[in-house]
């Protein structure tokens, strides 16, 4: 990681109402270039609202957002970021094969490629390629937002409660999937509930009631002291 | 990783717009498409036969072509700025487009030109209100041509260019309203300044507004207006420059639009009221406050359904209560305006009432929207959302009272305290009827008894399910009307009495609607009773039905009595096995005779001898 490179994201001064409820207090934070993060708290402490806001999905009420030195609303921002929800979204009448070409197209890719293939053969989707994913199962679907995510290419990747739905292989193989982008460089900034993955990332950050309650290397234990377990 | 090209975003965006195209249409069947066609075809002759049959041939006098060119201009004016106001509202909440959620998630977050990804649509959509409002314009030129002078192909042309600018207007405001992301009070309050501007220029209250300039346009074949093209150029700029910044559009509105809508339409359909509105609350982010306005008291409710309801008031959000201090306004100023002879604004001060008190019936519409809770009480749930009604009732008299405040104002000609005070709470509380009838009546049936009726009553049904909650409000204003006769007659009796004396038929329209509250389940399942045995079919079912549990019966009764006998028989043969021992000893068979006790010889002959 070269010291020239810019954070791959800079949030100053963040927040986020709905009228009178606050989501997400005043929140400055720097991420790194290729650094992993994982962002920890509790149900409504603000972790799903302040990674919207990164991806472009929620307009903040108040602050500012760079990625990789571009402001977030810049078309170069769009490139750089890749967003995995918590709530796989796809289309009704596209194969998953359709999907990953049509996405990896849209990011200046070549469409379905071996990297598309691998990724569904790694997830256990070989045999689902050419089905339409509404029909998927919630774990199906969740997978195939994985392979979305991860087939066009990006230098920070959002993750929102990535483990929800998928079985225990299903898991696995993300975790590696999350280190391999991480080796291959990549910032990565992961939503959990699971405290046990802080032990795979260089930083946490926990949240409570949208406000940052801690920021550094955290154990499993600090983590379920923080956030009540 | 870096930005597509406007070309390249072009390419690829439109090459999957095209095969998916092809395999939507590809999954259309013709007969659905045809089937589409006839009904739109039938649904618009009806609707051009009522018109016409409703305007009617008789020429306008030169003294109605006079007011037409007055005040046609201004009115004409009204509906541009209502097209104005309403596309200023819609753009702040991220409208007019209505994309599909994945096309928001994978299409405007990738780096494609959102420009490019976004016109299209915007074009498509644009075309066809385009279309819609040249053909409504049209067709209004030919019917108004059989009353007023002028050419016939003048008249269509002048009415759909009218149809295109309003179109071109309210669509062009509300793509630059979402582009350049106006915030949702500030776009009310503009696109209602130049309603309240139009309505008081067509009153002659107001000075030139430039909408009436754009209202010439309609009324171009009796007095042409050259000015009055200039409406048409800037719905032109407006759409252009809406296209330029349509990029600039909010994906958190986009979203939450894409969800909305499409159950927002399907609710129309259906014609559920109460649906309707949770869902435009929803796409308009109006959620109860957090922290109420006051306080709840610690201690245990003693009413506990009237204190859920007095929670749920002390939770409006600001815009519930803005909108209810408006409706009051427009109620108490259409009130005056009955007062002074505008007889039909009382259909304006109920209808406003109306949508006040449907905010009101928040709590019993929250009953009404969890039936899986209600129907676990230990009592019929007609009970609870009769018990809702007081508090309906009160914040709906309230509202009623802020109007008839507004019409007693001393400034010009008011209406008299009494009168309108009268008027202001029985209003409220057939407004609140209204609203009652509205929450709890909820969608149709899918399938009942009434499906399969003839159009005609289907229709009707549609139409008294529609227009009845309003209608009920609208009563609630005519103690004005009786007021206002009495005081424009001989005052016997006065105008507060003569309002009084429509004081008892309005009490028994609440009764009645208080018991339709209460015992509607039990009506409904009466009605499908009574509907059922109407039925020739229904009958037959239901004789075959009886035949069948009677043969059933009697197939019972047999079994059980051979089972009884069954029972009877080997509980004596148990008996007698006992007894047996006691009162002979079994003789050993008989010598040469086989096959056990039976009585009846077994054997040859000879061995039985």
């Amino acid at each position: 990681m070269s010291a020239a490179q810019p954070p791959a994201l800079v949030a100053k001064d963040l927040t986020k109402t709905y009228d009178d409820l606050v989501a997400l207090q005043t929140m400055s934070i720097e991420v790194p270039s290729g650094q992993s993060m994982a962002l920890i708290g509790h149900n409504g402490s603000g972790k799903s609202t302040f990674l919207r806001m990164v991806a472009g999905l929620l307009d903040p009420t108040g602050g500012e957002i760079e990625i990789a030195g571009f402001d977030l609303t810049d078309v170069e921002a769009r490139a750089t970021t890749s967003f995995l929800p918590d709530d796989p979204v796809l289309y009704d009448d596209l194969s998953l094969r359709e999907h990953a070409e049509y996405i990896s197209k849209l990011h200046g890719g070549d469409g379905w490629d071996d990297y598309a293939e691998s990724l569904c053969h790694r997830l256990g989707l070989e045999d689902r390629i050419d089905d339409l994913p509404s029909r998927f199962s919630r774990g199906l679907r969740q997978k195939t937002a994985i392979v979305l995510a991860l087939v066009r290419p990006f230098s920070l990747l959002l993750v929102d409660e990535p483990f929800v739905g998928l079985d225990q292989p299903g898991k696995l193989v993300l975790l590696d999937l999350l280190a391999e982008v991480h080796a291959e460089g990549a910032a990565t900034l992961v939503a959990t509930h699971d405290p046990t993955y802080v032990e795979r990332v260089d930083r946490s950050v926990a949240l409570r009631d949208g406000e940052v309650i801690f920021d550094g290397q955290a154990s499993v234990e600090e983590v379920l002291h923080l956030v009540g377990g | 990783m870096s930005a597509l090209t406007i070309a390249e975003s072009s390419a690829v965006v439109g090459e999957l717009r095209r095969a998916r195209r092809k395999r939507r249409v590809a999954s259309i069947h013709w007969v659905d498409a045809l089937y589409q066609v006839y009904l739109t075809g039938l649904v618009s002759v009806v609707l051009i036969v009522l018109l016409s049959g409703a305007i009617g041939d008789e020429k306008v006098s030169a003294a109605g072509i006079a007011d037409v060119k007055e005040y046609g201009p201004a009115a004409a004016g009204v509906l541009v700025a209502l097209a104005v106001f309403f596309g200023l509202r819609s753009g702040s909440r991220g409208g007019p487009l209505a994309l599909e959620r994945p096309d928001v998630r994978h299409v405007l977050l990738s780096p494609v030109d959102r420009g490019v990804a976004l016109r299209g649509p915007a074009w498509r959509q644009l075309r066809f209100l385009v279309g819609v409002g040249a053909a409504v314009g049209a067709a209004t030129g030919q019917l108004v041509v059989r009353r007023l002078p002028g050419n016939a192909l003048e008249w269509i042309v002048f009415g759909a260019l009218y149809g295109v600018t309003v179109v071109g207007l309210g669509y062009g405001c509300a793509l630059l309203a979402s582009g350049l992301k106006i915030k949702h009070g500030l776009a009310s309050l503009v696109g209602g300044l130049l309603l309240l501007w139009s309505v008081g220029d067509l009153l002659g209250k107001a000075p030139l507004s430039p909408f009436t300039v754009v209202g010439h346009i309609a009324v171009w074949p009796l007095e042409p207006d050259w000015l009055a093209l200039a409406g048409v150029v800037l719905a032109v700029v407006l759409v252009l420059a809406g296209m330029r910044w349509v990029s600039g559009i909010s994906l958190e509105a986009a979203e939450r639009r894409t969800a909305l809508v499409g159950q927002m339409r399907f609710a129309v359909t259906l014609q559920d009221l109460r649906t309707v509105l949770v869902l435009r609350r929803q796409l308009s982010q109006e959620h109860p406050r957090s922290r109420p306005w006051i306080r709840a008291a610690r201690r245990t409710p003693k009413f506990p359904v009237w204190h859920r309801g007095v929670r749920s008031v002390a939770r409006w959000p600001l815009s519930r209560i803005v909108r209810g201090l408006l409706m009051a306004a427009v109620a108490g100023f259409s009130m005056r305006a009955v007062w002074n002879g505008t007889t039909p604004l009382i259909a304006v001060a109920g209808m406003a009432l109306w949508i006040a008190a449907l905010d009101a019936a928040e709590p019993l519409g929250q009953e009404v929207d969890h039936p899986g809770r209600t129907e676990t009480f230990p009592f019929p749930r007609g009970q609870v959302f009769t018990l809702h009604l007081p508090i309906l009732f009160v914040m709906s008299t309230v509202i009623g009272l802020l109007g008839a405040a507004v019409a007693a104002a001393p400034l010009g000609a008011s209406v008299p305290v009494g009168p309108a005070v009268f008027t202001g709470v029985m209003a409220g509380i057939l407004a609140a009827s209204g609203a009652a009838i509205s929450v709890v009546q909820g969608a149709p049936d899918p399938v009942d008894t009434l499906s399969m009726v003839t159009p005609e009553i289907a229709g009707t049904r549609t139409v008294i399910r529609t227009a009845l909650p309003p209608a009920i409000a609208v009563l609630g204003i005519t103690p004005l009307l009786a007021a206002r006769a009495s005081f424009l007659g001989k005052q016997d009796p006065p105008p507060l009495n003569a309002a009084m004396a429509l004081a008892l038929p309005l009490a028994i329209v609440v009764v009645l609607v208080a018991g339709y509250v209460r015992f509607r389940d039990e009506i409904r399942t009466f009605m499908a009773e009574a509907s059922e045995n109407m039925s020739p079919t229904k009958a037959v079912e239901r004789q075959r039905e009886e035949r069948l549990a009677a043969e059933a019966r009697e197939a019972e009764a047999l079994a059980e009595s051979k089972r009884r006998a069954r029972e009877a028989t080997s509980a004596s043969q148990r008996a007698k096995a006992k007894q047996k021992p006691k009162s002979k000893p079994v003789s050993p068979p008989p010598e040469g005779v086989r096959g056990g006790t039976s009585a009846k010889p077994i054997g040859r002959k000879r061995d039985q001898k």
